[in-house]
């Protein structure tokens, strides 16, 4: 339950499928700067306005998959969302100067599926089974 | 020898004799000493007058003399008797207005009703999220430099450090010759989150970056090895070096 007047300002910024669509996923009416989106179709939203937002909820994320999932953030944009960067990766001009051309693709967290990360060792076995190896018998 | 036996055998009552002997004398000498000839360094003379302020506390002030009433205190000297603390107070009933039309319940739900059309305070956690400094210790990762080399040197200092020990590492000298792990294992389960590791990394290698969203469904997942931490540094290059430079000032 939400301030009516919100709500309504909400609804005549955004929509009625917009604010439909926010009402099933993030359970609040919401309307803010598009601020960008990433590559996984995650749209970020921001409202300085400490009239409308209180400081705290000023930055939110609308995520693209229906199975949402804090993971599937990626990390440059985690960055802004949990406040840690002040502009959006966008406009960060130490953000992008610093991404390496041999970045990885990010992945969500994937336990509980089939591509959840599983241990193994990654150095040669410190003992090996005895392979028995016959001479060739004398002809 | 004999001379030696006697003076054994006379030992003890020879000594008893001396003590007998010493002890009047030495307790009137600790008498004298305890009442004239030690002189107490803090004892005031009464006589000298004091010229300069030796403290600067006030003079002590004569107590005032209770007087003869506080001794024999009646019924009809009990205090405040004539104070009526509910003169001004609301009347008996208004009091019992407010008691059965039940005001008191009704403001506290009216501030509950107030706070039901209010904007709520609620972070909705996985669209909006709190606060985390660049200084966050979560999952961990191995980084590399821009060229592409991982940093990591296998000196060690991290699995020395790390209170939990849950840092284990094999190092091997690579074709070229310099010295790589070959096995760099993170324990999670085991791990504090003390940061002790970034801290002892010479080369900056092993950090902890600010992913707190890394829970598993099974324990195994959370035993990290080399790969896994290279493939979260890979993925958060970006991010970790953007907080280690807006951090550097303060370092």
């Amino acid at each position: 339950m939400v301030s009516l007047a919100r709500t309504i300002r909400s609804i005549r910024r955004v929509g009625l499928k917009e604010w439909w669509h926010q009402m099933q996923y993030i359970g609040d009416a919401k309307s803010g700067l598009f601020m960008g989106k990433d590559q996984f179709g995650n749209r970020y939203f921001e409202n300085l306005n400490a009239e409308e937002e209180i400081p705290g909820r000023h930055r939110w994320v609308d995520f693209a998959q229906h199975d949402f999932n804090a993971t599937q953030v990626p990390p440059e944009w985690h960055a802004w969302l949990s406040h840690i960067r002040k502009d959006p990766p966008p406009e960060d001009r130490i953000m992008q100067n610093l991404s390496p051309p041999w970045k990885a693709p990010h992945y969500e967290n994937l336990t509980g599926t089939r591509g959840a990360y599983k241990s193994y060792n990654t150095t040669k076995p410190k003992y090996e089974a005895w392979e028995p190896k016959v001479a060739q018998r004398g002809a | 020898m004999t001379l030696l036996r006697a003076l054994v055998a006379a030992g003890p009552s020879a000594r008893v004799v001396a003590t007998r002997v010493a002890t009047p004398r030495t307790s009137a000498l600790l008498a004298r000493r305890l009442i004239s000839t030690t002189p107490c360094r803090h004892a005031v003379d009464p006589n000298l007058k004091r010229t300069e302020p030796g403290d600067y506390l006030p003079d002590p002030v004569a107590p005032r003399s209770p007087g003869i009433k506080t001794a024999m205190l009646s019924a009809a000297d009990e205090p405040g008797k004539d104070f009526d603390p509910y003169k001004d107070g609301p009347s008996a009933i208004d009091k019992a207005v407010h008691l059965f039309f039940f005001t008191e319940i009704i403001r506290g739900m009216w501030i509950v009703l107030e706070q039901v059309f209010r904007p709520p305070y609620t972070i909705m956690y996985p669209f909006e999220k709190g606060p985390l400094s660049p200084r966050f210790r979560g999952e961990h990762a191995l980084r590399r430099y821009p060229s592409g080399e991982e940093r990591c040197i296998a000196c060690k200092l991290c699995e020395a450090i790390c209170p939990a020990q849950a840092i284990t590492i094999e190092s091997e000298a690579r074709l070229d010759g310099s010295r790589r792990t070959t096995r760099y294992d993170i324990d999670m389960t085991k791990c504090i989150y003390c940061g002790f590791c970034q801290e002892a990394c010479p080369v900056d290698a092993i950090v902890e970056t600010q992913n707190q969203e890394f829970s598993t469904e099974t324990r195994e997942e959370l035993m990290y090895n080399k790969e896994k931490l290279l493939a979260n540094g890979d993925a958060a290059e970006a991010e970790i070096a953007a907080n280690l430079q807006a951090d550097h000032v303060y370092r």
